[in-house]
């Protein structure tokens, strides 16, 4: 058969991309689950850093979301535990950032007085940028923080704020606008929770 | 362009003479935007070398079968193949680093490099050689960008891999978490690299 | 779901505060290539803002109603690299049939956009941050300018570089590299000109 033909050509590339498009979506296949698994673990994940829950191996974090308690409070899905005696709600929330969505957790005490705690799901921001709203040192900032009449408020500057008692936060060196996004988002986030469980502050 | 054919001929040349990077300045789209982080420039680079080496052995294990008229379309295919492989594997097995290296994965599609080596190498060689030719062009590409990826996350972030290692008191250079510094990096380092060659030629 | 940016924002930021190049760095091959000619640039640079408005609007239709429904997400990196190159081939076709001035200025740019990282780069950003119709068209669009935007100015730049007194080891892309490192800085000054939400 003539290599170069039209027909040739044709069959080439048709068995050719066949072959590819089947390896392929085996490939797919046989990781679906895991990459499901894994998802949802982001998740659970950033519920129980948020709620301040210790986990250790992935089975157990599935294992103590799935012991959470779901409520469902004016058509809004919140997840509750106690924690020595103390009520904790988490709510995830969803908001817009410099780049896009960001979606995350946010943890509260019963009278939406203090966060307990805040995750990151997922966020479009930059790497190494705004993209360290994920990391440790930034949302140990929100660990416990009191909440002020106004909510929390941004600082703009500065390295962590760990002064708990402040109700502020430092922004990302080279990243303003995706932290005072993430201000407007928390302090929303507020706003809904303390609709939702009913505080008249 | 090749200095010769013999497999260590190849390998100093895709480390130092032809050096992808510094010297044909081929193919940094896809990487400098993750050099801030070693973690996340060591696999993007081990995904680049992986997918250059196997395109360079399947397109010279097929190549007296690819009509001409198809040739970069095939070609693109078959590199697409690969990093497609290679992003659901990162996907199911290292999320964290699937989400932080994000669309640069699928980029390496677009990487002139491996487009350039098959083109290059692997149409006219056998398939061996040709996977050889693939992991060391791959490997040229690496080192160049770990070292400008240590650069930046050392004063950057003070971290090596995610380790602290400069003290508390260290004052970060935020630039160079910053895109502009992959930049400055670059030159410096094609600098220094081509004083190093002009050197060793006027020996 | 689509994020709640402001056309307006999202236009600015695709050319300035996050141009595709000299923040993503995409499409850099042929930047540091053909900047070399100030009226090379200027072709490419209209070509590369056509392509990317189309394309990033064929790629995605192509991905919400075919890919999404059937499942087969995980193809999107072959049928974006598939969908630009026809598009690229039809474009050529029809341009140097209309107009034999634009096919002049730009048609010759065609083929090399291709593999330009930015095109394929742009695609899978609208897809991953989930943009809607009208947003992915102001993203590709707005990428295109800034593209143009940014290899113009280099193009300018190097005019003046190519004569001055360069040390040797950084004459060519040295010097290339670390003037687009200072354009970054400068672009990123935009930054503060942007409302926040």
């Amino acid at each position: 058969m003539n290599k170069q033909g039209k027909l040739y050509t044709i069959i080439f590339t048709f068995i050719v991309s066949f072959v590819f498009v089947f390896v392929l979506a085996f490939a797919n296949d046989v990781t679906k689950e895991r990459v499901e698994i894994n998802e949802k673990l982001f998740e659970v994940r950033a519920f129980l850093n948020a709620m301040d829950i210790v986990y250790g191996t992935d089975e157990e974090a599935l294992d103590i979301f799935e012991g959470l308690t779901e409520e469902k409070i004016k058509e809004t899905t919140l997840y509750s535990t106690t924690v020595e005696n103390e009520k904790i709600y988490a709510y995830r929330f969803s908001g817009n950032a410099l780049w896009g969505t960001v979606n995350g957790v946010l943890a509260v005490n019963e009278d939406v007085t203090r966060v307990i705690g805040l995750d990151i799901i997922s966020h479009n921001e930059t790497p190494g940028l705004g993209g360290r709203i994920e990391e440790k040192w930034f949302r140990d900032q929100f660990r416990n923080e009191k909440i002020s009449e106004n909510g929390i408020s941004i600082n703009i500057g500065g390295d962590g704020d760990y002064n708990h008692e402040n109700s502020e936060f430092d922004s990302i060196t080279g990243a303003t606008n995706t932290s005072q996004s993430m201000k407007t988002i928390i302090n929303n986030s507020i706003k809904k929770l303390k609709d939702l469980l009913g505080s008249d502050e | 362009m090749m200095a010769n054919n013999t497999a260590r001929g190849i390998l100093k040349d895709n480390l130092w003479t032809n050096n992808a990077i510094f010297v044909q300045i081929l193919g940094i789209c896809s990487t400098l935007a993750v050099t801030n982080k070693l973690e996340n420039t060591l696999i993007m680079a081990i995904g680049v070398i992986l997918v250059m080496g196997f395109t360079n052995l399947t397109v010279s294990i097929i190549k007296s079968l690819i009509p001409r008229k198809v040739r970069m379309i095939v070609q693109t295919l078959i590199i697409s193949f690969y990093v497609i492989i290679v992003d659901i594997i990162l996907k199911a097995y290292l999320p964290e680093i699937s989400r932080a290296l994000g669309p640069y994965v699928g980029l390496i599609i677009t990487n002139c490099i491996i487009m350039g080596r098959a083109e290059a190498f692997a149409q006219s060689n056998k398939p061996v050689i040709s996977f050889w030719d693939g992991i060391t062009s791959g490997a040229g590409y690496m080192y160049v960008l770990l070292i400008i990826a240590f650069v930046r996350e050392l004063l950057g972030f003070g971290t090596i891999f995610g380790m602290n290692v400069l003290p508390e008191s260290f004052i970060k250079w935020t630039i160079m978490v910053m895109p502009p510094s992959a930049f400055f990096m670059l030159a410096i380092l094609i600098w220094v690299f081509k004083g190093i060659m002009e050197k060793k030629e006027a020996k | 779901m689509a994020p709640d940016i402001s056309p307006f924002i999202l236009f600015f930021a695709s050319i300035f505060t996050s141009n595709i190049l000299l923040a993503n760095f995409l499409g850099m091959c042929s930047f540091i290539s053909v900047s070399k000619d100030y009226n090379s640039s200027n072709g490419l640079g209209m070509a590369v803002t056509f392509v990317l408005t189309i394309t990033t609007a064929i790629n995605w239709l192509v991905y919400n109603y075919i890919l999404v429904p059937f499942e087969i997400e995980y193809l999107r990196y072959i049928v974006f690299i598939i969908v630009i190159a026809a598009t690229v081939q039809v474009l050529e076709m029809i341009i140097e049939r209309v107009s034999m001035n634009l096919y002049m200025a730009l048609g010759i740019f065609l083929p090399l956009i291709t593999v330009n990282c930015a095109i394929l780069g742009v695609a899978l950003f609208m897809q991953l941050r989930d943009y809607n119709f009208i947003q992915s068209i102001i993203f590709g669009f707005g990428s295109g300018l800034g593209w143009w935007l940014a290899i113009m100015a280099l193009a300018a730049i190097r005019k003046k570089t190519d004569r001055a007194p360069v040390p040797a080891g950084l004459k060519g892309p040295g010097i290339t590299l670390i003037t687009i490192g200072f354009m970054a800085i400068a672009f990123m000054g935009f930054s503060g000109m942007l409302a926040v939400q």
